[in-house]
């Protein structure tokens, strides 16, 4: 069995994705809380563990399609989760705009209080936007929650 | 790989998990509150995550002479050990090479 490159950093990112999501949603106030039962230490950890593995993933893709690019290669690689058009630019914008905003959340914490709410506003609201694409993007492609029928042996033996 | 019937259990619990945050999320949104019980538990919450963090654990250590006295002895005693440790690498090397085995 031949597992593609796309198809796994494709379930890789989700699975990043969603542990960011849970883990920083449950920080945004007070009022989100209870959807990790107010365990802001547990969100927190998971939070910077999950988005070293997202920056990963997405540097990863990033150096994968440069290096398509300049090979010529224009296959469509329809799991991949990042390219040139589509849901997938839009995925890369936000994943930068996410990892940029993030990454000064991080560093400013101890010397820019303005960078840091800037940075706090745009991470959350491009939070939202793409909480709520991945909906979007589950629906277009809910094909693929098609239970696989059975192969009918008996008509093959027949 | 996707006809597998594990990895569809799979997409069904990421595709449920991500609907079951989706709700959550309009839910925070739009429910009345926070109350004052709960404002204080997540104040409550990231006072302690603050203190498990790096931050904290530094803040716990420069207020415990225990800990620092701890430290202190610990760090002392790591030199000779990476010390002892390499010549003892060193001589297992040389004793190894002369008996053949290296």
């Amino acid at each position: 069995m031949k597992i593609r490159f796309d198809f796994v950093m494709h379930w890789i990112y989700a699975i990043a994705w969603a542990l960011l999501g849970i883990s920083g949603f449950a920080m945004v106030g007070a009022k989100y809380g209870w959807i990790l039962n107010f365990n802001y230490a547990m969100a927190d950890y998971i939070h910077r563990i999950s988005a070293a593995a997202f920056v990963v993933i997405t540097l990863v893709s990033i150096v994968y399609e440069v290096i398509k690019s300049i090979r010529r290669d224009d296959r469509y690689l329809s799991w991949h989760i990042i390219g040139r058009s589509g849901y997938q630019l839009f995925t890369f914008i936000v994943s930068l705009i996410l990892i940029i905003t993030g990454a000064l959340i991080w560093i400013c914490i101890e010397f820019n209080m303005t960078a840091i709410g800037f940075a706090l506003w745009l991470h959350e609201y491009v939070s939202y936007l793409a909480l709520a694409s991945v909906i979007w993007h589950i629906y277009m492609k809910c094909h693929a929650l098609i239970w696989p029928k059975k192969a009918n042996t008996s008509k093959l033996s027949a | 790989m996707l006809q597998k019937p594990w990895f569809k259990v799979f997409v069904w619990f990421m595709a449920t998990f991500f609907f079951f945050l989706a709700s959550g999320v309009v839910i925070s949104i739009f429910r009345p509150g926070p109350s004052e019980a709960e404002a204080m538990q997540f104040m409550m919450s990231m006072m302690n995550a603050m203190d498990k963090s790096m931050m904290g654990v530094i803040m716990n250590i420069a207020h415990s002479t225990l800990m620092q006295s701890i430290i202190s002895f610990v760090a002392i005693g790591t030199f000779p050990i990476i010390v002892v440790s390499v010549i003892a690498g060193v001589i297992i090397r040389i004793a190894q090479r002369r008996s053949g085995h290296a």
